[in-house]
C-alpha cells in the first residue's frame, strides 16, 4: 500500500467513525426543526429603504461584481507587458475566448467589431457575478452571531444572479438589442419575415409564423430561466447538503454524512457552472444579434 | 362511505405539498439525463474517429451540455411554481 492510499483510508476511516459516533451520541431520533426558514437565506432585507432603488443584499452584489469587473479589467489593460506574467496570460485566455469564440464565431467580421464590447462586458459581469456568489460574506442580516460583543451578520452564499430580477434585467437588454438591430438592418417587416424559415409557403405560414414568433419571445424566458436556475440551483443544493438538511431535520449524523456531496457540488459549481453559464448567456446573445441580420 | 370519501381530500392535499417539485424535478431530470449522455457519448464518438477536430468538439460539446441541463431546471421551475401557486 502506497503513501496516498494510507492516507485515503485513513481519511475514510475518521469520515466513517465520525459518522458512526454522531448516530451513538443522538441516535436516529428526528426533532423537526420549524423555526429554521430556508427561504430566508435567499430574502431580500432593505439595508436602506429608497422605494425601487432600495439597497438590499442583491444590489450590494451587484455593486461588488461591477466594481470587479471593471477594475480588474482596467488594472490588468494598464499594465500590459511585451512578456506577460500569469495573470496577463489568463486575461489574454478569457480575450481570445471572447473575441473569437463568442463574438466572431457567430457573427460577420464588421458587426463583431461593433458588438465585441457589449458581449465581452456581458460576459465578464455575469461571470464575476457567479464567482463572487461562491465566496462567504457577512451579509445575512437576519441571523446574527455574536463575536466578542459584536453582533456580526452571518456569512451567507449569495449571487446576485441567483435573485430572477438580474438574469431577467440581462436577458430584456439582449432581447431589445437583438430585435432593434433586425429590425434598423431588415426594417419592420423585413424582419418578420426573416423570421420564416426558407421553403415555407402558402397555409402552412398560418401555422410556422406564430410558432417562430411565439419562440422568438421565448428566448427570453428561456435566457432568464437557464442563469437564474441554475445559479439559484446549485446554492440550494450547496445549502441543503452542507447544514440545512441536518438542521431542517434535526439529524445531526445526517450532517456529516452529506457534507462530502455539498464540497463536491460546491467545487462543481465553482469549477464548471459559474464559467459555462456566463459563456453560455453571451453566446446565445452573439447568435441571437447574428441570426438577426440574416434571413433564415 | 361519506367517511371514507371525506378523508380522501385531505389525504390528497397531503400528497401535494411537494408532489409539484417532484414530478417537476424527477421528470425534468429524466429527459436531461438521456441528452446529456447522448451528447458526451457522440463527443467520445466524435473525437475518437477524429481526434484532431478535439478542440472545436470540446466547445460546441459545452455549449450542448449547458442547453440540455437547462432543461431539467425548467422542469424544476415549473415544480416550483406549481407548489407556490397552489
Amino acid at each position: 500500500m502506497t503513501k496516498t492510499q494510507k492516507i485515503l483510508f485513513a481519511c475514510f476511516g475518521v469520515y466513517i467513525g465520525v459518522f458512526v459516533l454522531l448516530l451513538l451520541i443522538y441516535g436516529f431520533t428526528q426533532h423537526k426543526n420549524n423555526t429554521f426558514q430556508i427561504q430566508n437565506e435567499f430574502k431580500l432585507v432593505n439595508w436602506v429603504s429608497l422605494g425601487v432603488f432600495s439597497i438590499n443584499r442583491a444590489v450590494l452584489y451587484l455593486f461588488i461584481s461591477a466594481v470587479l469587473t471593471v477594475f480588474t479589467m482596467v488594472w490588468i489593460a494598464g499594465r500590459m507587458q511585451a512578456r506577460p506574467n500569469k495573470i496577463q496570460t489568463a486575461v489574454e485566455v478569457i480575450f481570445s475566448l471572447m473575441r473569437d469564440n463568442i463574438t466572431r464565431g457567430n457573427m460577420s467580421d464588421s458587426m463583431a467589431a461593433r458588438w465585441f464590447p457589449f458581449l465581452g462586458t456581458l460576459f465578464l459581469f455575469i461571470w464575476f457575478c457567479n464567482l463572487v456568489g461562491y465566496l462567504p460574506l457577512p451579509t445575512n442580516t437576519e441571523e446574527k452571531f455574536n463575536l466578542f460583543g459584536a453582533h456580526i451578520p452571518s456569512f451567507a452564499l449569495y449571487a446576485a444572479t441567483a435573485n430572477i430580477s438580474v438574469p431577467l434585467v440581462l436577458a430584456l437588454v439582449v432581447f431589445i438589442a437583438f430585435v432593434t438591430v433586425g429590425i434598423r438592418t431588415q426594417g419592420a417587416v423585413g424582419y418578420l419575415k426573416s423570421l420564416i424559415p426558407a421553403g415555407v409557403h402558402g397555409p402552412m405560414l398560418l401555422l410556422i409564423f406564430p410558432i417562430e414568433v411565439i419562440s422568438t419571445l421565448m428566448r427570453l424566458l428561456s435566457l432568464t430561466i437557464r442563469l437564474w436556475a441554475n445559479i439559484f440551483a446549485g446554492h440550494i443544493i450547496i445549502l441543503f447538503m452542507a447544514g440545512g438538511l441536518a438542521v431542517i431535520l434535526g439529524l445531526q449524523a445526517l450532517g456529516w454524512f452529506a457534507l462530502p456531496a455539498g464540497i463536491i457540488i460546491y467545487l462543481f459549481e465553482l469549477g464548471l457552472v459559474a464559467t459555462l453559464q456566463a459563456f453560455i448567456f453571451a453566446t446565445l446573445a452573439a447568435i441571437y444579434l447574428g441570426g438577426a441580420v440574416t434571413h433564415h | 362511505m361519506l367517511a371514507a370519501l371525506h378523508i380522501i381530500p385531505i389525504a390528497a392535499s397531503g400528497i401535494t405539498a411537494g408532489f409539484g417539485i417532484a414530478v417537476g424535478g424527477g421528470l425534468g431530470a429524466v429527459g436531461a439525463g438521456v441528452g446529456i449522455g447522448i451528447i458526451f457519448g457522440k463527443v467520445i464518438e466524435a473525437v475518437t474517429r477524429q481526434p484532431e477536430m478535439r478542440d472545436e468538439i470540446t466547445s460546441i460539446q459545452w455549449l450542448g451540455f449547458a442547453l440540455t441541463e437547462a432543461v431539467f431546471f425548467y422542469g424544476l421551475v415549473a415544480g416550483l411554481l406549481s407548489y407556490v401557486l397552489k
